[in-house]
């Protein structure tokens, strides 16, 4: 499934309006925020349809997905959008994330658990509040909002350390701009090992580069360590391919047009997260060419002064990592 | 005491709102503490054992409640010596759990690291690991280093 869906529930004292475009969206958040409420909603509606009372509006099927035979059932249902409470443990099962790996459905999952097996964005974790814009005396208006506050990530001062979460290409490309610039440069060697490296970081500023399309599970923690250390930044851009792609040094209206909406060509089933599907996209338009990429190993045309500039370009909105290269 | 154990643990309710929906006692509801709960966390007003007013539901029964409330009213009441989850309950509700936890000896189960800087000076055993913090600065780096979830 690809695509981006409007969704609204609603009965006559509730609305839930929001979107939702990728494989795997998380609503957390605080107690007493409708949570629970939204998932009742969808429940009356699936079992009842219209004399239910609740209204459920959106171009694909809208479901829950949950109990004992949620592995019995998912296998039966393509192409409509799965809503999965708290109380269903299985979220964390290594059978679940081979389950939604293979399916071509999407999941919004209710859970405050960092779901390790599941690649899920940084910019899909949500929690749910009242709208300001619509409230009346009637009717509560529920939206989505982002968990973690982007204010808490910029900086505009050069860190001392910088720490990514890449080891291969991403972790070269990195390392050799810190060199120029007298910057500490470590790799984690998998975003799983972030926080340990942040915890060893003394008072020194620092700034972790990590790929933003599969780093939710560990943002809870992140964010903490970051609101607690507030000398440590994070830069969270889809991946380091996108880094690459979004710079412009590969021509095509398409790429950047894909950019604008990748949610319309990204196929859930054959993408697990959008990491790889941005990988595979800088792959196949710089093959054979001389700025064919590798994951493994840096090509080291990416390291020519141009080049590496209209890269770091497009971080260097929100960081400085340079004063000039 | 405050006692917080993250991971799988023995005689623990991973889903405490369903646990309290069939062994909730009707006097849990109108002790003060509860009202207080309900009333901070829910902004709503309890009418009776049976009856809560909410703002945004009209009057609904306590099993409408919130489950963040709904457990920590088990963690004040309950006597049946089971562990809840706490991951069951929002970032709101972490002053109620320290100051349950500052009344009598309170075990939680977490799943998830739970957000306890609104509550900057409190104390904890962490159960994974023995040691005692005394404030969230410690809680977090000994939260990050246990392993369990």
């Amino acid at each position: 499934m690809k695509g981006k869906y409007h969704i609204v529930v609603q009965n006559n004292r509730l609305r839930y309006e929001f979107d939702i475009r990728r494989n795997i969206t998380i609503i957390r958040g605080d107690s007493a925020t409708g949570k629970t409420k939204l998932i009742s909603l969808l429940e009356q509606a699936a079992s009842l349809g219209e004399s239910s009372g609740v209204e459920v509006l959106c171009e694909r099927p809208c479901r829950t997905l949950g109990g004992n035979d949620w592995n019995l059932v998912l296998p039966n249902i393509h192409e409509q959008i799965l809503f999965v409470d708290e109380e269903n443990k299985f979220v964390k099962s290594q059978d679940f994330a081979a389950a939604v790996k293979a399916s071509d459905n999407y999941f919004v999952i209710i859970t405050r658990e960092d779901l390790a097996n599941l690649p899920y964005s940084v910019e899909e974790i949500y929690g749910i509040h009242t709208s300001g814009k619509y409230h009346d005396l009637k009717r509560t208006y529920n939206e989505l909002y982002h968990i973690y506050s982007t204010e808490v990530f910029d900086s505009m001062e050069k860190p001392e350390t910088v720490v990514v979460e890449d080891s291969n290409s991403g972790y070269e490309f990195f390392r050799a701009i810190c060199d120029k610039n007298g910057i500490v440069c470590v790799s984690a060697e998998g975003k799983s090992n972030l926080k340990m490296v942040m915890d060893k970081l003394g008072s020194e500023s620092a700034l972790v580069i990590a790929d933003g399309a599969a780093i939710g599970p560990e943002m809870n923690e992140l964010y903490q360590m970051m609101c607690h250390k507030p000398k440590i930044k994070c830069y969270l851009s889809e991946s380091f391919e996108w880094l690459v792609l979004k710079s412009g040094i590969i021509d095509g209206k398409m790429i950047q047009d894909i950019l604008e909406h990748p949610e319309d060509f990204i196929e859930s089933r054959r993408y697990f997260s959008w990491e790889r599907f941005f990988t595979a996209l800088l792959v196949e338009h710089t093959r054979d060419s001389y700025l064919q990429y590798s994951k493994n190993k840096l090509n080291k045309t990416y390291l020519h002064e141009k080049i590496q500039q209209e890269i770091l370009d497009v971080i260097e909105a929100k960081f400085i990592l340079s004063e000039n290269i | 005491m405050l006692k917080i154990i993250f991971g799988e643990v023995e005689n623990s309710i991973y889903h405490p709102p369903t646990y309290f929906d069939n062994q909730y006692e009707d006097e849990w509801i109108t002790e003060p503490l509860t009202v207080a709960m309900i009333k901070d966390i829910d902004k709503s007003d309890v009418v009776g054992a049976h009856l809560i007013e909410s703002p945004v539901l009209g009057p609904i029964s306590t099993k409408e409640i919130s489950g963040g409330v709904k457990t920590l009213i088990l963690m004040a009441f309950d006597q049946s010596g089971r562990i809840f989850n706490a991951s069951a309950c929002g970032d709101n509700c972490v002053k109620w759990i320290v100051e349950l936890g500052r009344k009598k000896d309170l075990t939680i189960n977490l799943h998830h690291v739970m957000d306890f800087s609104s509550v900057p000076e409190f104390e904890a055993v962490m159960l994974n690991t023995g040691v005692v913090v005394h404030s969230y600065g410690e809680y977090l780096e000994e939260a990050i280093r246990i392993k369990e979830r």
